[in-house]
């Protein structure tokens, strides 16, 4: 008879916590998931949390472990947490993390990938193509198409000493840049494109990114 | 051992084969003995433009299938002597009929022998392109100004890049300086800082190279004209001396002559 308890519930400020023993088996941990979350007599729904501690879980067993606690009606699975990933995990974060830089012209019907944010020192031709996982900067003409976020992100630039592009591309939304965006009419000197929050692609000066997005800027101290 | 140049554009219609015949007669002219290629298999043209059309026996795909040797195929031009030969594309194949790996055998070859192989490269960016480039140590790039031709110019630029050959040199053809001026055409500077790579040279706008085009004398043979100054000035850059861009404004009238001009009426 084991004196430990494999599994916890704890209550914090941002709710209910199952904290599940990271050491013992993983049998032995869901026999007693299964019955701690039976024999609890929580009334109504409550939110809970799931932590798996230092314990490797693979997409299967995170199912079985979420099947088993949403058997009990009344407990609610928001998010479950884990202190380990895999290597390819973090890998494929570091690269979505990661910087590239590309010196040179993207020309017609070239195309340029970038898993992270792209640094494009050179102009961007017609018919060329910038394409990033973060954001996009062009220290040069922007005059093909660029799209940045591509996986999704919404919060990503684009950004260009001179933003003349054909077709502009943020997460899943498009712009053409047609005659009708005024502000192209004058000189598209320094200027970033980002998600307006009314849902569209909007265009404004380089100099208002630092508002628009204080989150882009990663540098630590200075004065 | 000589250098292989391609001249090449993407576009078809700028001029590849007239700048080839005049790039090929004016280095000629300057004593360098010379091989014109014409790569354009199932559509060619240099022959007719460097008035040679009837006196080809054999062509660019009999030697590669071996029916003749290479100098059996060689059309010697007799106004030059023996310094500017044309290897004829064929007319009855097409462009799948030669490997890059044939082509760049044949351009060796032709190396040791002579000074200059200029190689005329068909328009697009398939099979006969790939053949043409595959033995080239140089490229000349063809434009003229108009959009779709710098488009096209900048994409063949970054093909060429790709290759391990030298960084493409540009040629501006068919300059109109009356359009230029007023905006309606895209000026020199605009186009140079558009693709961005160097200039060797401007060629107006002349009717004197259709006429001559079609007589099948090439108009640097004419060295009256601006097309053939134009062309000559290319060639020396090509052969390494520095010649400044030529100035396409019409011919200025100077202060005499204009008061001249003024009493006379």
């Amino acid at each position: 008879m084991t004196t430990k308890q494999l599994v916890l519930i704890k209550g914090t400020k941002e709710g209910l916590v199952l904290q599940l023993d990271d050491q013992c088996a993983y049998s032995d941990l869901l026999d007693e998931l299964k019955r701690k979350v039976t024999e609890e007599g929580l009334e109504g729904q409550a939110e809970v949390t799931i932590h798996v501690g230092n314990r490797y879980c693979n997409q299967e067993q995170l199912k079985e472990i979420l099947h088993i606690v949403q058997e009990s009606k009344s407990l609610k699975v928001t998010k479950i947490k884990s202190d380990v990933i895999t290597m390819e995990e973090c890998n494929e974060k570091l690269l979505r993390n990661q910087s590239s830089t590309y010196i040179g012209i993207v020309r017609s019907g070239q195309e340029i990938k970038a898993d992270g944010d792209l640094v494009v020192i050179g102009d961007v031709n017609p018919n060329g193509k910038v394409v990033a996982g973060g954001s996009i900067y062009v220290m040069g003409r922007l005059k093909g198409m660029a799209h940045a976020g591509f996986n999704g992100n919404r919060d990503s630039v684009i950004a260009a000493s001179w933003l003349e592009a054909t077709h502009l591309m943020i997460a899943d939304l498009m712009e053409l840049m047609t005659n009708e965006i005024t502000i192209l009419a004058n000189k598209p000197e320094m200027e970033c494109a980002y998600i307006h929050t009314n849902g569209r692609i909007a265009i404004d000066r380089l100099q208002d990114l630092r508002n628009l997005r204080p989150n882009l800027s990663t540098f630590k101290g200075g004065s | 051992m000589g250098e292989a140049i391609v001249i090449t554009s993407g576009k078809g219609g700028v001029g590849k084969t007239t700048t080839t015949a005049n790039l090929g007669t004016a280095l000629a002219l300057q004593n360098k003995k010379v091989c014109l290629v014409d790569t354009d298999i199932g559509l060619r043209n240099l022959d007719v433009i460097l008035g040679l059309e009837n006196r080809i026996i054999y062509d660019l795909v009999d030697t590669i299938e071996g029916r003749c040797k290479v100098h059996q195929a060689l059309v010697k031009d007799k106004r030059f002597d023996e310094l500017l030969y044309l290897l004829p594309a064929a007319q009855t194949s097409d462009k799948n009929a030669v490997t890059p790996q044939q082509m760049k055998t044949l351009i060796d070859e032709l190396k040791l022998e002579f000074d200059y192989v200029l190689i005329d490269c068909p328009a697009g960016i398939e099979q006969g392109y790939k053949n043409a480039i595959a033995g080239a140590d140089r490229a000349i790039v063809v434009t003229t100004p108009e959009i779709s031709a710098v488009r096209d110019a900048d994409r063949i630029i970054g093909l060429l890049e790709k290759e391990e050959i030298e960084p493409p040199k540009l040629i501006i053809n068919r300059i109109r300086p009356q359009l230029m001026k007023s905006g309606d055409a895209l000026d020199v500077n605009e186009i140079t800082t558009h693709l961005s790579i160097d200039l060797l040279g401007i060629i107006p706008d002349d009717e004197h190279v259709i006429r001559s085009s079609n007589k099948g004398e090439p108009i640097v043979m004419e060295p009256s004209t601006q097309a053939a100054i134009a062309y000559r000035n290319i060639v020396r850059r090509i052969l390494g001396e520095s010649v400044p861009l030529m100035t396409l404004e019409n011919e200025h009238k100077g202060v005499f002559a204009k008061i001249k001009a003024l009493f006379s009426r």
